[in-house]
């Protein structure tokens, strides 16, 4: 799977989220699911789904679709 | 007074919040006088809470002051507030300030961030045990309450403060809502010690929450297991909280492999792990394992909270005394509540349960005496901690697609949906999510031909669960 496609995927597990629904004003201000339990089982899958360990740190900064990718450069992963 | 309230210095801090509001005892006094002012004596409102020191002042302040408050998430879905609202017709309603304008009723008082406003429904006849009312449900929409009485109140803070052994120099972070039987236990098992209940509405991954709990120094934390989760993804082990001193669980089982976790980390850095076991028709806590036996029994409910006693009866309603036999607890204790309101006229009800209540969950005891839960003998999951009810969601399937056909089964971990037509599976899943505000990995949807039935046309569950 593109790495993309698994970033994409973690949004749809998590949220439900239909692929097409997902662009960078995705998240915390908009979403109204979007609260611990949700963001931390989208940290989950996607450190399961790239084999990284996100840093506490890290996950308060969690807070969009935009600002995962920037978070996962961080860990070397390009989508 | 209620919960030794009059027996605190009036500088004593009651509760502190994110936003840094304080609230002392001698404050925390004079609200529960003007509450008795303000409104009839015994009157219902309903008081819409968000966790900050307001929500605390206006829940406790009432209580004292001996009107019936319904306390709700100030969030709650609209159509389930219009439901309780007619089911109950509170002649008082009370919201943060910030919401006030949304609803059309007249304000009376603004005080500690809430407003509280005139209805013009009747005054409402209520038993003059009854204290205050709890949903039964956080997310599927019944609007079943929990009728308590002010004996329940004082019985679960004793209990409560005695097995926890808490003092007035404890600072508890409090993460549960205010509405939610835990999270008010909470506060009352800590103001019946003078305590200073440290009262957040932030999210756990939110960086201000932790600042929060180092700043103000916390020594407990409560919650439930999916706090509990969120404090393993975020690294908990790893974060230097000298202060807090006494971790502990409720609101539902938690995994056994998590459970130890925390067990073992607290025994290695000489914190307290205590687990407890409760439901919110016995004021919260019921039962409780001892730090000592926290890896040991790791799983287990523990042993009855002080004053009260456990028990187990088989099938035909005989009590069970040989260790490693299943049957279903039973409880006995003075925090066990009155009963359930479905309507307003049930708000005359007396006590129905006298101290007992079979809790419908399927036990075993050990030599110890310390019990074990293997299932639940009714028909609902604790998904994340919260209850929800099987029952409820087939009828939130239904009320949305009359034509399909759906059953749900499932463990604390994941509910399965059955369903007959492929066609719906992916809305069926969405209304679920988007009813009950909860993961989507929470459910699963299945589609079969047939949902197995007896000749009766009832559900055969049974077969399902075994699928």
């Amino acid at each position: 799977m593109e790495n993309l496609e698994k970033y994409n995927n973690a949004f749809v597990q998590v949220f439900g989220a239909k692929e097409e629904d997902l662009n960078d004003n995705y998240g915390k201000e908009t979403v109204t699911e979007w609260d611990s339990v949700h963001l931390l089982s989208l940290i989950a899958e996607l450190e399961e789904a790239f084999d990284i360990l996100f840093d506490p740190e890290d996950i308060m900064e969690m807070t969009s679709y935009a600002k995962g990718k920037e978070l996962l450069s961080k860990y070397d992963i390009v989508l | 007074m209620i919960l030794n309230l009059d027996k605190w210095q009036k500088e004593s801090v009651a509760a502190i919040d994110a936003q840094g509001r304080q609230l002392t005892y001698g404050e925390l006094r004079d609200f529960a006088g003007q509450a008795g002012q303000i409104m009839p004596s015994r009157s219902l409102l309903f008081l819409l809470v968000e966790n900050n020191v307001g929500g605390i002042a206006w829940t406790i302040g009432n209580i004292c002051a001996g009107n019936v408050p319904l306390i709700l998430n100030a969030h709650l879905d609209n159509q389930l507030y219009r439901s309780l609202f007619e089911h109950y017709q509170p002649p008082f309603v009370c919201v943060p300030d910030s919401m006030a304008d949304w609803y059309p009723y007249e304000t009376i008082k603004s005080c500690y961030g809430y407003t509280l406003m005139r209805t013009r429904q009747e005054a409402c006849p209520m038993h003059n045990d009854l204290s205050h009312l709890l949903p039964t449900s956080g997310s599927t929409g019944s609007p079943k309450l929990v009728r308590h009485k002010y004996e329940n109140i004082e019985a679960a803070a004793l209990n409560i403060s005695t097995f926890f052994e808490l003092t007035d120099k404890d600072r508890p972070l409090m993460v549960l809502p205010l509405y939610y039987t835990m999270g008010l236990s909470m506060v009352f098992s800590h103001f019946y010690v003078g305590a200073t209940v440290l009262i957040t509405n932030q999210r756990m991954t939110d960086r201000g929450f932790w600042l929060f709990i180092k700043e103000q120094h916390a020594t407990s934390f409560t919650g439930v297991p999916y706090s509990y989760e969120i404090l393993n993804l975020m690294r908990f082990y790893r974060m230097d909280l000298p202060d807090l001193t006494l971790l502990t669980q409720g609101g539902g089982r938690m995994s056994k492999e998590l459970n130890l976790k925390f067990a073992e980390y607290c025994r290695d850095t000489g914190k307290r792990w205590i687990a407890t076991y409760g439901q919110s028709e016995c004021t919260a806590r019921m039962a409780w394992l001892p730090a000592k036996w926290a890896i040991e029994k790791v799983g287990s409910i523990g042993i009855a909270v002080p004053n009260a006693e456990l028990s187990l009866i088989d099938r035909e309603g005989n009590p069970i005394t040989t260790p490693h036999t299943e049957g279903e607890m039973c409880y006995r204790g003075k925090n066990v509540t009155m009963g359930y309101a479905r309507s307003r006229g049930d708000l005359l009800l007396g006590d129905e349960r006298h101290g007992f209540i079979r809790t419908g969950d399927l036990a075993y005891f050990d030599e110890d005496g310390c019990y074990y839960i293997v299932g639940r003998m009714g028909r609902f999951l604790k998904l994340f901690g919260m209850r929800v009810g099987l029952d409820e969601c087939e009828r939130i399937i239904k009320g949305k697609y009359p034509n399909v056909e759906c059953a749900c089964v499932g463990t604390d971990e994941k509910m399965l949906v059955y369903i007959t037509d492929e066609l719906f599976k992916e809305q069926v899943k969405e209304e679920l999510v988007s009813r009950l505000k909860l993961v989507a990995t929470s459910f699963e949807v299945r589609v079969i031909k047939e949902i197995p039935k007896n000749e009766a046309g009832k559900i055969l569950y049974v077969q399902l669960e075994n699928k």
